[in-house]
């Protein structure tokens, strides 16, 4: 377990996200509703960065394709909920983003990214 | 291109290479969700298809016609489609609208319809916010092409019974109230 800081809160205000690089690393940082979440920063659809990706409520939009990913899990949510299961070669591009475990201390955001 | 055309949308403190990617992509998805369309409506039959048939020929012929709408203000600004229409097609900005598993399935089939509408609300929203007081053309068009796809959106939320109806029938398919005044080769 290797704490990391990466931003002071008001960096990050409800309903935003930003985007950091850390070596060969990318870690986008989410705040809902002052809930903070860690996730990595590329999304694994066509592994673009998810620099500017928007948040809806609980879902994090990537800004190439618009694929959405819930900050609480990492799980997918679109397209994963209308592609054909008979289509199994799209499962690839649906997969989840890691998360991170994230401690917020006296205003500071820490990421373990182990 | 116009070459004062793009340089007012520089000077007005847009990243216009920015810009372009984004009409390219949201060009792409226009494009792909006209293909993928065609395949849903010839599949929407039966006694819960054959009235859904209707708006997904709207929304199909709508969703060509901003293809349409867009692609003369991507070269005006310096841009261009991809040469290769697999490119065009790998970089659209919205996912694949593809028919489901269980062709018969209309709800699962609307499920697909309503996604990908949301997906291209979301696309002219940030394309508005994007160019909003700065860049007056661009602005224009993605509103008027947001105004169809969000009665787009509603149509088929509306068929999943999400919320009341606020759907009227369009006088002829894919009429494109909105966005017809920007086809100017159709309308002369």
């Amino acid at each position: 377990m290797a704490l990391q800081k990466l931003a002071r809160v008001e960096e990050i205000p409800p309903g935003r996200t930003k985007f950091f690089r850390l070596g060969s690393k990318t870690v986008v940082l989410a705040n809902r509703a002052g809930q903070m979440y860690a996730l990595q920063g590329i999304c694994p659809h066509r592994n673009n960065p998810l620099e500017g990706a928007i948040l809806w409520d609980h879902l994090l939009d990537c800004p190439w394709h618009h694929f959405q990913y819930d900050v609480r899990t990492g799980e997918n949510h679109f397209p994963r909920n209308v592609y054909p299961a008979d289509l199994p070669r799209l499962q690839e591009q649906v997969r989840p983003l890691k998360t991170y475990r994230v401690e917020v201390k006296e205003g500071d955001v820490w990421v373990d990214l182990e | 291109m116009g070459k004062v055309a793009r340089q007012v949308v520089e000077q007005a403190g847009i990243e216009v290479n920015v810009l372009l990617d984004k009409l390219v992509r949201a060009a792409g998805a226009e494009f792909t969700t006209f293909y993928y369309y065609t395949i849903l409506r010839v599949n929407a039959i039966g006694f819960d298809g054959e009235g859904l048939k209707e708006i997904i020929e709207d929304a199909r012929i709508e969703d060509r016609n901003h293809f349409e709408a867009l692609t003369p203000r991507i070269y005006e600004l310096g841009g261009a489609l991809p040469r290769d229409i697999r490119g065009f097609a790998d970089v659209a900005g919205c996912p694949d609208a593809y028919l489901p598993s269980n062709p018969r399935d209309m709800k699962a089939m609307l499920n697909v319809l309503v996604e990908a509408e949301r997906c291209a609300v979301r696309t002219y929203t940030e394309i508005c916010n994007m160019t909003f007081g700065k860049d007056h053309r661009t602005y224009d068009l993605a509103l008027a092409i947001l105004h169809e796809e969000v009665e787009h959106e509603a149509w088929f939320s509306e068929y999943l019974t999400e919320g009341p109806s606020g759907h009227f029938r369009r006088g002829t398919p894919g009429t494109s109230p909105y966005v017809r005044r920007f086809m100017s080769a159709d309308i002369g």
